[in-house]
C-alpha cells in the first residue's frame, strides 16, 4: 500500500493494485460519519463494438446494453440487492455514462458488511432469460421518462447532430427497440470483457481506517478466482472532425424554446497529464467568454436572451469531446447569432489577457479546493481522471502553471465553423402555427 | 452540534466550529409569514439584491469580483417550510489556510453586509431597469415549471387537493403577484424583511467562534423584532368519501400518477418518527412495498415511490407508468396501503428501515449545509437536537405502531397526466 501526501490540501490518500489488477484507492476524511465507496468499471454506453474476450473477431452489441447490464448486476438469485444494503442502512445506487459503470453506496454503519457486499454483487453476474425480459418493461418505462423530458432531449439532440457515426451519439439507455433485442448471453459477454478486475477501479472515501480496509479488500479478492486480464480491444469508427447535422429542431410541449450551440472537439487523443492541461485551458476559457462575469452573459441577460436555466459545458473523453453553451430563451435565433459572434470575436483576435486569467484561475482553484468537502465528486472524479491517465490531484498544481498562451492554442481546437452546430426544442403549438 | 445566542430579541446566531470542511458557509435565514404576495416579493427582491450593490454597480463587477475570492459561491434563494417563506442568503469561500493570498473570509463577510444593507440605490428605491429584469427572471422561473411534466403533475395535485393554502403556494408566488410590483413595494418589502423578519444567521467552518460573534453583531446591527408566532394552520381534513380523480393531458408519453393521501400527522406531532418508518416501509426506499411490487415484481415503472411531506400532513406517491396501465397501477399502489392496514409488515421491513432512516440523517450531517438545514428545521421541536433521541425514537417502533399509523393514511386525489389521446380536451393551462 503506498501512501500519497497532498500537503496543501491537507489530504492523505492511499493506494494498492490488487493481485488481480484491481485498483484500490483510500482517502481518510477526518470528521466525516459516513463513507462513500464506488467500484467502476472502465465501460459505458461508447462501448458497444469490441473484440469479446477470448475471441478473434469484433462483435456490436444492442445499444443500451452498458446500462441495462449494470440494472442486471442487482437482481441474483436469492433476490434484489438493495434489500441487503437497506439491512446495513446504506444507500446504494448505480449510474451509466459514456465511458463508465459505477455501483457505489454511502454509509454511516456496518462499513464492512456494505463493502463486501457491493464488491460480491458486482463481481458476481447472474442473468437468466426471464430476469432480461423482466427489466424490459422497467427501462422502457426509464427511457419514457427521458423522453418527456426536454432538457434531456436538448442536450442529446445536440451530441446527436455532432457526430455521425461515434457511438457517444446513441441515447445512454438506448431505445424500447434495442433493448428488446438484448439477451442474457449478450450481457455474460459484455460482463466477461468488462468487468475484469483490471479493467476496474474502487475508491472508498470518508470514515475509513486505511490499513484495516486495505486488508479488508485485498482479503475478499484474493479468495475469488479470475481469469489472466488481458488487453481490451475496442474498435471505434473514424470519426470526421466536421458536425454531421449543422441545424436540428425538436418541436415538444414546452412553453419556452431551448437552444444550445454545441462545438465539436477536434482534440481528442490526448490522455494523462496533457489532457488535464487541454481540459482545464478549454474550460478557463469557456468561463472567460461565456461566464456569468463574461460581457456576452451580461449583455445577453439584461436583453432578455438568457434566463437562469443558461449553462454551458465542456466535456471530453478518448475519442470524443464537446462543448455545449445555451439556454432557455424566447429568441433562439437571437441568442444562437450571439453564440457564433463571439465565437468569431475570439478567432479573430485572442482577447484575454493574464489579469483574466488570474481572475478564472482563482476561481477554478476555489472550485477544486470546494469540491473536497464533497465524498461523491471526490470518488466520482477521481474515478473519471484516472481511466484518462489524469490525477484529480494534479488540477490545482496544472491550475497554477496554466498560461495564456496555453487557453489559445487549447480553445484553437473548437474553433472553426465546421464544428458548431445548433439544437432547439420549440414549443409544439408554435408549429401548428405554421 | 451549533452554539446558539440570541443577539437581539428574533436575531439568533448559530456558530460551528469545524474542521471537517476546507471552506466556511454563512446561512443568513429570513423568515416571514407565507402569501403569494410575500413569496412574489421576496423572490424578486433576493434576485436584485444579488444582481448588483453600491460597492459593484453591476453585475459584471460583483461576478468578477466574486471570482477574485477564489469563486466564493454567494446567491440568495426563495423557499417556503410549513406556512413560513424564507429569504436566504448563502455564501461559501475557501478557508484562508489553503489559500496563498489571505483576507478572503474578511472581505466574504463585508461583501454579504454590502449585499444585505447597500442595494443598487436610485431616488431612493431599487433601480427600475433591474427589477424589470428580475421580475421576467421569476415570472420565466415560475413558467418552466410547466416544462418539467413530474413537477408540473405534483404542483397539479397539490393545488387540487389543498387550495388556497400554504401547502399549494409556490415559493415563487404567482405571476400576478411578480407583475404587480413596483419599486416602492419592492422596497417596503426590503425593509420589512431587514427590519421585521425572524432571523437566523448561521457559520459553519474553522472560524474563532468569539471573534466571529463580535464581527456578526459590528457588521449586522439589526434591530429587535417580535419572533414568528407559530400559525397552527388548518388541517383541512374532509370527509373520507370525498376522493376525486382529475385526469390532464398533455403532448407526452409517459403517464404521470400522483396520489395524495392525507394524515393527521404532522413534523410537531408525537407519533411523526413512526410515520416516517410507516412512510419508509410504503414507498420511501428501494426495500420498500411500492418499489418491490410496483417495479420489481410487476415491472410497471421506473420509479415509484412515497413522500411524507411532514409540515402539511400529506403523503404522496409519484410513479411514471405506461398510460394504458393507470387502473392496474392505482390497484397496485392501494394494494400496498391495505397490506400495512392489515398489519402485513416485516421485522426485517422496519429494521431496514431504521437502518436507512439513521444513515440519511447521520449522513447528511456531512455537509455543512445539511447540519444547518436539520438544525433549523429541528429547532422548531423546541427541544436541543441529537442524532441518539432520533435513533432511539426509530428503534422503539414497533409494527403495531406502523400498522395503527397506516389507518391514519387516508387517500384523497388522484391526478393522472398523460398524453393526448384523439381529440381529447387540451391540458390545463398554466
Amino acid at each position: 500500500m503506498k501512501e500519497l501526501h497532498f500537503k496543501q490540501i491537507d489530504e492523505k490518500m492511499y493506494h494498492e493494485k490488487m493481485d488481480n489488477g484491481l485498483d484500490v484507492y483510500i482517502l481518510p476524511k477526518k470528521g466525516f460519519s459516513k463513507t462513500f465507496v464506488t467500484f467502476t468499471t472502465k465501460y459505458g454506453a461508447i462501448d458497444n463494438t469490441f473484440v469479446p474476450r477470448g475471441q478473434t473477431e469484433p462483435t456490436n452489441v444492442p445499444d443500451g446494453i452498458a446500462h441495462f447490464l449494470e440494472h442486471k448486476m442487482f437482481e441474483k438469485e436469492e433476490g434484489d440487492v438493495f434489500q441487503k444494503f437497506s439491512g446495513f442502512g446504506a444507500a446504494a445506487n448505480a449510474f451509466t455514462s459514456f465511458t463508465r459503470t459505477a455501483y457505489l453506496f454511502s454509509a454511516t454503519d456496518h462499513l464492512y458488511e456494505n463493502t463486501e457486499t457491493l464488491l460480491n454483487f458486482v463481481q458476481e453476474p447472474y442473468f437468466t432469460a426471464d430476469t432480461v425480459e423482466k427489466e424490459k418493461g422497467i427501462i422502457g418505462q426509464e427511457i419514457t421518462m427521458y423522453d418527456d423530458l426536454p432538457d434531456w432531449r436538448l442536450y442529446f439532440g445536440t451530441i446527436d447532430n455532432m457526430y455521425h457515426k461515434h457511438a457517444a451519439k446513441i441515447d445512454i439507455a438506448g431505445t424500447i427497440e434495442s433493448i428488446d433485442k438484448i439477451t442474457a448471453e449478450h450481457l455474460y459477454t459484455c460482463y466477461e470483457t468488462f468487468y475484469h478486475p483490471s479493467n476496474m477501479l474502487m475508491f472508498v472515501v470518508g470514515s475509513v481506517q486505511p490499513e484495516e480496509m486495505m486488508a479488508y479488500i485485498r482479503e475478499n479478492q484474493s479468495k475469488k478466482e479470475f481469469a489472466e486480464p488481458s488487453e481490451i480491444k475496442r474498435i471505434f469508427p473514424d470519426e470526421p472532425v466536421e458536425v454531421a447535422i449543422k441545424e436540428n429542431t425538436l418541436y415538444m410541449d414546452v412553453q419556452k424554446p431551448k437552444v444550445y450551440v454545441g462545438l465539436k472537439a477536434k482534440e481528442t487523443s490526448l490522455q494523462g497529464e496533457e489532457m488535464l492541461k487541454h481540459e482545464l485551458a478549454v474550460q478557463l476559457t469557456l468561463e472567460l467568454a461565456f461566464g456569468r462575469a463574461s460581457d456576452f452573459y451580461f449583455n445577453a441577460y439584461e436583453k432578455g436572451w438568457v434566463d437562469e436555466s443558461y449553462s454551458f459545458d465542456f466535456t471530453l473523453e478518448k475519442g470524443f469531446g464537446f462543448a455545449i453553451i445555451g439556454s432557455d430563451t424566447s429568441v433562439p435565433d437571437d441568442l444562437t447569432n450571439a453564440i457564433k459572434k463571439e465565437l468569431a470575436k475570439i478567432e479573430e483576435k485572442w482577447p484575454y489577457g493574464l489579469s483574466d486569467l488570474d481572475r478564472v484561475r482563482k476561481k477554478k482553484i476555489g472550485f477544486f479546493l470546494r469540491a473536497l468537502n464533497s465524498v461523491e465528486y471526490i470518488a466520482n472524479q477521481f474515478t473519471r481522471y484516472a481511466f484518462n491517465d489524469m490525477d484529480l490531484f494534479d488540477a490545482v498544481p496544472v491550475l497554477e502553471k496554466m498560461t495564456v498562451a496555453d487557453l489559445q492554442q487549447a480553445f484553437e481546437t473548437l474553433q472553426g465553423e465546421s464544428q458548431q452546430t445548433v439544437f432547439s426544442i420549440l414549443p409544439k403549438k408554435d408549429k401548428v402555427k405554421e | 452540534m451549533f452554539q446558539s445566542i440570541e443577539l437581539k430579541q428574533g436575531i439568533n446566531l448559530h456558530i460551528r466550529k469545524t474542521d471537517q470542511f476546507k471552506t466556511v458557509n454563512f446561512s443568513f435565514k429570513f423568515k416571514q409569514a407565507l402569501s403569494e404576495q410575500a413569496a412574489a416579493e421576496r423572490s424578486v427582491l433576493a434576485n436584485v439584491l444579488l444582481h448588483s450593490n453600491e460597492q459593484y454597480p453591476s453585475n459584471p463587477a460583483f461576478r468578477s469580483y466574486l471570482d477574485e475570492l477564489y469563486g466564493t459561491a454567494m446567491y440568495m434563494d426563495s423557499s417556503k417550510r410549513g406556512n413560513e417563506h424564507y429569504v436566504t442568503l448563502l455564501a461559501e469561500s475557501v478557508n484562508d489556510q489553503y489559500l496563498s493570498t489571505g483576507g478572503v473570509l474578511d472581505r466574504v463577510m463585508n461583501l454579504l453586509q454590502v449585499v444585505l444593507f447597500k442595494p443598487n440605490v436610485e431616488n431612493g428605491v431599487f433601480k427600475e431597469s433591474i427589477i424589470k429584469r428580475e421580475k421576467d427572471s421569476v415570472i420565466q422561473r415560475i413558467e418552466s415549471l410547466y416544462d418539467d411534466k413530474t413537477r408540473y403533475a405534483q404542483q397539479r395535485l397539490v393545488e387540487l387537493l389543498r387550495p388556497n393554502h400554504p401547502a399549494s403556494i409556490g415559493a415563487n408566488g404567482t405571476i400576478e403577484f411578480v407583475q404587480a410590483i413596483t419599486p416602492t413595494s419592492l422596497w417596503e418589502a426590503y425593509q420589512k424583511m431587514l427590519n421585521e423578519d425572524e432571523l437566523d444567521i448561521y457559520v459553519v467552518g474553522d472560524i474563532d467562534e468569539e471573534q466571529m460573534t463580535n464581527t456578526i453583531k459590528q457588521a449586522f446591527p439589526l434591530e429587535s423584532r417580535t419572533p414568528l408566532q407559530k400559525q397552527q394552520m388548518e388541517q383541512q381534513n374532509s370527509d373520507s368519501s370525498d376522493r376525486s380523480h382529475v385526469k390532464e393531458t398533455q403532448d407526452m408519453k409517459q403517464g404521470k400518477l400522483h396520489i395524495g393521501f392525507e394524515t393527521p400527522i404532522t413534523f410537531t406531532h408525537p407519533d411523526f418518527p413512526i410515520m416516517q418508518i410507516t412512510n419508509g416501509i410504503f414507498g420511501g426506499y428501494p426495500h420498500a412495498k411500492l418499489f418491490m411490487n410496483v417495479r420489481e415484481k410487476e415491472s410497471m415503472a421506473y420509479y415509484v415511490s412515497s413522500s411524507f411531506s411532514s409540515s402539511y400532513g400529506l403523503i404522496f406517491v409519484l410513479a411514471g407508468i405506461d398510460a394504458s396501465k393507470e387502473e392496474k397501477a392505482i390497484r397496485l399502489i392501494d394494494e400496498q396501503l391495505e397490506a400495512l392496514k392489515k398489519g402485513e409488515i416485516t421485522q426485517m421491513e422496519i429494521d431496514q428501515t431504521v437502518a436507512m432512516l439513521k444513515n440519511q440523517l447521520k449522513e447528511a450531517l456531512d455537509s455543512a449545509r445539511g447540519q444547518i438545514e436539520i438544525f433549523d428545521q429541528y429547532k422548531e421541536l423546541g427541544e436541543p437536537f441529537k442524532v441518539e433521541n432520533w435513533f432511539s425514537k426509530w428503534s422503539s417502533v414497533t409494527k403495531d405502531d406502523v400498522q395503527k399509523m397506516a389507518k391514519t393514511i387516508d387517500k384523497k386525489m388522484v391526478y393522472f397526466l398523460s398524453g393526448k389521446e384523439e381529440s381529447s380536451n387540451e391540458g390545463a393551462p398554466l
